[in-house]
């Protein structure tokens, strides 16, 4: 109950964040965020796993819409804002601080940079860090009833998988700023059928082995894995 | 006492290596032959840009990246409560990027981490690098001891998507700064998309950050065959230098063109025509000066940074002098010190040039201080 409740203070703060950006900001570079997104708290054996869903009006983008998003659409949907905002700045302050947090008002996950050198630099690699965390946990409905994976979820299995053709291409490895979509198709999927690997694997047409091997391959899908598993009192993977 | 005596001698040292790069003179030649023979100022190539000519073993470099730590490390939070300067963790990064620099970026795999971890496998094997390790001992001590700015350390800023140039007598364009690009953009060309193919100025050019960023802005909202292109102004020849060089390396020679004078003065057979006028002038208010990050207050030019009195004597030239520069519908943005001069200036607009200019706002940086005016002329 604890969860649930926490869940719903949790929407509450992301909804003013918006309505006070929305209202603090005179220039119109922080646009209101589309009221096509909400939550769905969801309450499952006892755990509070919540999910979020993501709906669009857009006809054509059905699921895994954040991270489909151009970076700039993305971009619109977050606040963003320097770790250290101590003393006047600007000409007064030479510190290379140009680290960059990122929030995803609709979601309110937030992604931060601090490593490059550019404030402009820092902004892109929030930004990825911020499609790879919508991507482990944003979750999309999934039908299972007639269920066929996307493209993009084709493109990160093994060659074993028997639903892969000709048009699916090499397989994608975690490096590939494509495996972020990949990775949530596969989730999706894995929360659907309630985290249990080897139905997963049927309906991907490959070995319950072999879908444990690619998904320990990528240690943050791996433990997303975990995590969704643990909500569901599922023994982790090893 | 020894520590004075050290870096007094790492000076003498310094200067030995600082004035006759061997290699890059091809370089700095041809920079020159172009635009720079009237002038009389040769901008350093920055570290990054020098051949790998010169070696030393994994070991003497591990040696000197092992003292250069523990000279950032003994800082501690000794110049954040001097002046608010950079504390040990960000002199830390400053010396990993410093390192990137040196090294040939295919190499960078391989050494970095080895330096990191203390790995003894194979310390005589050679590495290739941008300058003399003896060169590095001695700029890692000014960057410590005489609080050189990181950026003239390596004759380079990471500005936006950019790296520029930059030197002593040149501001280091600052993170702040970055987001003038994003109201050229978001505000001015998405609003107006007809602006992409005006004349825009950038006063105060320094390194030429905002002209080159601009033009690269305009270049992209290019409609057909249609090109806007910009105009930097400065006053000082070594900015003139410095950014016409940052605008050769970016191969916008045709977009942007660096002329010497103050503000809108090499401007007159613009008058009138200007799609965008943008500036970041000096407005830190006198009496700020000397409490400045030694960083920024020793090192860099006052000329780009005291605004006088209350900070704001460039900034009402500017208000002043642009409404007859741009033509009707043109965009300006400067940036200024904070809250109270924006709202100052916007006040001024509102009173003293009532009716010449709309939609004038206010925006705030990224870190929540408001930073920009701007506005359209009517």
């Amino acid at each position: 109950m604890a969860m649930a409740m926490g869940t719903g203070a949790g929407f509450m703060n992301v909804m003013k964040s918006v309505d006070q950006l929305v209202r603090s900001n005179g220039v119109s570079l922080v646009a209101k965020a589309p009221s096509s997104f909400f939550f769905m708290p969801q309450k499952r054996k006892g755990l509070g796993y919540w999910q979020l869903y993501c709906c669009s009006s857009n006809s054509h983008s059905n699921n895994s819409c954040y991270i489909t998003l151009k970076d700039e659409e993305l971009m619109r949907q977050c606040e963003m804002t320097s770790f250290k905002a101590s003393g006047p700045g600007g000409q007064h302050r030479n510190k290379r601080e140009s680290a960059v947090r990122l929030k995803h008002l609709p979601t309110g996950i937030v992604a931060q940079a601090v490593e490059d050198r550019s404030q402009h630099m820092n902004r892109a690699s929030a930004l990825a860090r911020l499609r790879t965390l919508i991507a482990l946990k944003v979750r999309n409905p999934v039908s299972l009833d007639s269920y066929s994976p996307p493209s993009e979820l084709l493109q990160i299995l093994p060659r074993s998988s028997t639903l892969r053709t000709s048009d699916s291409g090499p397989q994608i490895g975690p490096n590939n700023p494509k495996f972020a979509l990949g990775m949530q198709a596969l989730l999706d999927l894995i929360f659907a059928v309630e985290g249990s690997v080897s139905d997963a694997a049927k309906l991907l047409g490959m070995s319950t082995g072999a879908l444990s091997r690619l998904i320990l391959s990528d240690d943050s899908l791996w433990k997303a894995v975990n995590e969704l598993r643990a909500s569901k009192g599922m023994k982790p993977l090893k | 006492m020894l520590k004075l005596r050290l870096s007094g001698l790492s000076c003498g040292v310094c200067g030995n290596f600082r004035i006759p790069m061997p290699i890059p003179r091809s370089y700095s030649n041809s920079a020159s032959s172009i635009a720079l023979s009237s002038i009389d100022v040769k901008p350093k190539v920055p570290l990054y840009l020098r051949p790998p000519s010169f070696s030393a073993s994994v070991s003497e470099l591990a040696k000197w990246h092992k003292w250069a730590k523990n000279l950032a490390s003994s800082v501690g939070s000794t110049f954040v409560n001097l002046d608010n300067g950079p504390d040990s963790t960000l002199l830390r990064r400053e010396l990993n990027w410093l390192l990137q620099d040196l090294i040939e970026l295919q190499h960078h795999s391989k050494i970095l981490p080895r330096l990191e971890s203390g790995n003894n496998e194979n310390l005589d094997v050679s590495v290739a690098l941008r300058a003399p390790l003896e060169e590095m001992y001695c700029v890692w001590r000014q960057r410590i001891e005489e609080r050189r700015p990181f950026q003239y350390v390596v004759g380079c800023e990471h500005w936006r998507d950019l790296v520029l140039s930059v030197q002593e007598g040149v501001l280091i364009p600052r993170p702040e700064t970055e987001m003038i690009i994003d109201l050229v953009e978001d505000v001015a060309l998405n609003n107006a998309p007809e602006l992409a193919q005006g004349v825009w100025a950038d006063l105060g050019t320094g390194s030429g950050a905002i002209a080159i960023a601009t033009a690269r802005a305009l270049r992209s909202h290019a409609d057909g065959d249609a090109r806007g292109r910009v105009i930097a102004t400065d006053l000082s020849p070594v900015a003139v230098a410095v950014a016409t060089s940052n605008v050769q390396r970016h191969g916008l020679e045709g977009v942007v063109e660096v002329r010497k004078g103050s503000w809108f003065e090499p401007l007159n057979d613009v008058q009138g025509e200007l799609a965008g006028v943008l500036s970041n002038p000096p407005y830190i208010p006198s009496g700020d000066m000397s409490g400045l990050q030694a960083e920024v207050g020793q090192h860099e030019p006052i000329i780009a940074l005291d605004g006088g009195t209350s900070g704001t004597n460039d900034l009402l030239h500017l208000i002043d002098g642009v409404a007859s520069m741009l033509k009707p519908g043109g965009f300006f943005a400067f940036e200024t010190n904070g809250e109270k001069q924006c709202r100052f200036l916007v006040d001024y607009i509102q009173n003293e040039k009532a009716g010449r200019f709309g939609d004038i706002n206010i925006v705030s940086d990224f870190a929540g201080i408001q930073r920009f005016v701007m506005g359209f002329h009517r």
